[in-house]
């Protein structure tokens, strides 16, 4: 018998006799080549950074969207197999829409990052679950939203983990720029900081300059819910980091 | 049939005397009266239901209370199709439970009072013959009163009167704490205590010319500290 | 599902033609008429414990067409239940509780269904045959013991209709005898209780054969022989051998006015 890595990584949901799902740990890799995204949750909102990667100049930035709008107080950003991503989001955003409609009230954080972790880990090879996936999804999402506890930051990997966070990062320059999210981290930043710390930790661990298009900026605060950062803001913000 | 030749079982007598075989007919509903009265008003919420079960002329039992407590700050009260408001509880009890355990927290009223609408209009084509009304406290500490039609239709009130003395009890509120007609209005806002008052005596009315209430009434009073309760004897025949 | 109006004639009715086709009989019928019915049943709380009876008649129409249909039921050593209405509807749901019983036994863990799950479970399935449009018409009492919030052993007696109507109470009475017999049972009880007096098992038998003999005198679907079943909260639920009214028809003759 050859007990090697590969006889315990082709079905999704077959243990290794470590204990491990190897396929669910190859999608948490994927994530890994993905561009680079990083949030930060301050006492005044919470930001969210993006890198988009233009691999050509004849390519249209406006088209990748790395972050997306899931209710008026939730905005989400993704990295790895962004095309996973869109499937995500949309359970993202119905839940909320389910959620206000039967209980006419804001959806918190936690709950929308529940119901797309339930998502997210009904992967499997039986057939009859329709609308499941046969794989785990290839994304990393950081929910950034706020509700009646504050501006919450989550990240949920393709495992269906998902942890609150203070600052994080995901994607390919996720291990230097977290390592400097501790360091440069504090409780009492206010927005703008926070939006010029997750860009100077972005624009180093990118190879290209920064600029407007390729880069993505939101915010979501309690008095203007999401709000995604125009051209003039983002250059505006760019002009900040040195 | 006219009406003043009907029985209280149902029947006439000159139905009787054409002694013919009887067609039973099948009605899913019945009414078993009751009356809900609700009051908001700052930093307090009242509800009340009198205890009495009927069907036709005959009661069932006159210690029935028609209010849930949903959790330390909402109160619902239900009169009406008894039975649809025995499974029509049930199901909202299950459901607030579903909701605490996946959210981690306890519902509004006004998520409550949203989610009631939804139940109710799921049977919008079988519905559930109940008078709903939800009183609780909002996240600001206020008294809020929801009313309902038996198909989902959800109202915010400050106060309602609901069931079988709904009619009328609702003018007599308008008027007591609505303050409507009122010549001389109080300058102070209502107090518990008033409107405690103004609760316990509609009743008493009501028990005085409606046949569906009587016998006593429970009084939920829901503040800050919790839900606390009271209750009172009412006209026993 | 059968229908009502008689079996379908379909496959008949080009060689017989006076026989209406299955379309001719209109839309599917359920269960909406009774066919074999009890008569009032009774049930009353005494301290520590309750007193059941029912008659022992199963009638059609006005036909008294089975005379020793016992319509009560021990369902285990403290859970009695009592029906009215429709007897086939009564033994249909009997076989089911008597399955759950014997289930509840084999586990043989020394828990048995109680009254107010027994109770519980009756109302979700009345209610649900009555959503569909489909009642099991029947009027139930379930009487027992339960645990009241200090743990304590207490009386239970519930009612549950074919709508799936349901409450708890100590005076519980179906049919005419929530006229003739109620009032009567409610007297009892406030006539002994008033004083800080209890109301013994002796009393509550004595009261409900009153009752019994009244609802025998005046309820034409009323029959002469009858059972009583006795609930204690501790001890053994025992269903009494029949009994019988001993009517007295003495003053028969001077009523007027009916020939």
């Amino acid at each position: 018998m050859f007990l090697t890595r590969s006889e315990y990584d082709r079905g999704v949901n077959t243990f290794s006799p470590e204990g491990r799902l190897f396929q669910v740990e190859y999608a948490i890799e994927a994530i890994k080549l993905g561009s680079t995204v990083i949030g930060i949750c301050t006492s005044e909102g919470v930001v969210l950074v993006v890198e988009k990667r233009i691999t050509s100049p004849l390519m249209e930035p406006s088209t990748i969207e790395k972050i997306a709008e899931v209710d008026r107080h939730i905005g989400v950003a993704c990295s790895g197999l962004t095309a996973d991503s869109k499937t995500l989001i949309d359970r993202a955003r119905l839940e909320c829409q389910n959620h206000w409609f039967t209980y006419n009230e804001k959806m918190t954080v936690e709950s929308v990052s529940q119901a797309v972790s339930n998502l997210a880990i009904k992967f499997g090879d039986s057939d009859d679950d329709e609308g499941a996936m046969s794989r785990p999804f290839g994304v990393a999402l950081l929910f950034a939203g706020v509700d009646e506890k504050g501006p919450q930051l989550y990240h949920m990997d393709p495992s269906g983990t998902y942890v609150q966070y203070d600052a994080k990062a995901i994607g390919s320059g996720s291990e230097g720029a977290q390592q400097t999210l501790v360091e440069m981290y504090n409780k009492s930043m206010t927005l703008k900081e926070a939006v010029k710390t997750s860009l100077t930790i972005l624009k180093q661990v990118m190879e290209e300059k920064l600029n407007s298009t390729n880069v993505e900026v939101s915010i979501v605060t309690p008095k203007d819910n999401f709000h995604m950062y125009s051209k003039e803001e983002v250059e505006e913000a760019i002009k900040d980091v040195a | 049939m006219a009406m003043s030749l009907m029985r209280p079982g149902g029947f006439s007598y000159s139905e009787l005397a054409n002694a013919g075989p009887v067609q039973h007919h099948f009605s899913p509903y019945t009414d078993n009266g009751g009356s809900i009265v609700a009051v908001a008003g700052k930093g307090f919420a009242l509800i009340a239901s009198d205890t009495r079960l009927s069907t036709g002329y005959s009661i069932l039992t006159r210690d029935q209370p028609k209010l849930y407590d949903l959790n330390s700050n909402t109160v619902l009260g239900c009169s009406g199709c008894w039975c649809d408001v025995l499974s029509e509880t049930r199901l909202i009890e299950a459901r607030m439970k579903l909701y605490k355990h996946e959210h981690q927290k306890e519902m509004s009223p006004g998520a409550v009072a949203q989610m009631l609408a939804t139940i109710l209009y799921s049977r919008r084509f079988f519905p559930y013959y109940v008078s709903n009304v939800v009183a609780g406290l909002d996240a600001n500490g206020q008294g809020v009163v929801y009313s309902y039609d038996p198909v989902g239709h959800c109202d915010q009130n400050l106060f309602h009167a609901g069931g079988s003395s709904g009619a009328l009890l609702q003018p007599l509120l308008d008027n007591q704490i609505g303050l409507l007609n009122m010549e001389i209005k109080p300058t102070e806002p209502l107090t518990l205590e008033r409107a405690k008052g103004i609760i316990k005596d509609v009743f008493i009315s009501a028990a005085e010319r409606d046949i569906y209430t009587g016998d006593g009434i429970l009084l939920k009073i829901i503040t800050k500290d919790g839900i606390t309760q009271e209750s009172m004897k009412l006209r026993h025949d | 599902m059968a229908n009502a109006q008689g079996p379908s004639f379909e496959r008949f009715s080009t060689s017989i033609p006076t026989m209406p086709s299955a379309a001719a009989l209109g839309p599917m019928k359920r269960t909406q008429t009774p066919v074999s019915t009890g008569t009032s049943v009774l049930g009353l709380r005494y301290d520590g414990g309750i007193v059941l009876a029912a008659d022992t008649l199963a009638s059609y129409g006005s036909l008294l067409r089975y005379r020793d249909c016992t319509r009560l039921h021990k369902v285990n050593d403290n859970t009695v239940i009592a029906c009215m209405g429709d007897y086939a509807d009564f033994q249909y749901l009997l076989s089911i509780i008597e399955q759950k019983a014997i289930t509840e036994d084999c586990m043989d863990d020394g828990f048995n269904i109680t009254a107010r799950s027994l109770h519980s479970w009756l109302t979700r399935v009345l209610y649900n045959k009555r959503c569909k449009f489909d009642p099991l018409w029947t009027t139930f009492l379930v009487a027992g013991s339960d645990m009241d919030d200090d743990g304590q052993k207490t009386e239970f007696l519930g009612y549950v209709d074919k709508l799936g109507t349901a409450y708890k109470d100590g005076i519980i009475a179906t049919g005419y005898g929530s006229m003739l017999a109620t009032p009567l049972m409610r007297e009892a009880v406030e006539a002994k209780t008033k004083d800080g007096g209890q109301l013994t098992e002796q009393d509550a038998i004595n009261v409900i054969n009153d009752c019994m003999k009244i609802l025998y005198y005046r309820d034409a679907r009323a029959h002469f022989r009858y059972e009583i079943a006795v609930i204690p909260t501790t001890g053994s639920a025992r269903i009494e051998a029949p009994v019988e009214v001993k009517g007295d028809w003495q003053v028969a003759h001077l009523i007027r006015g009916y020939e």
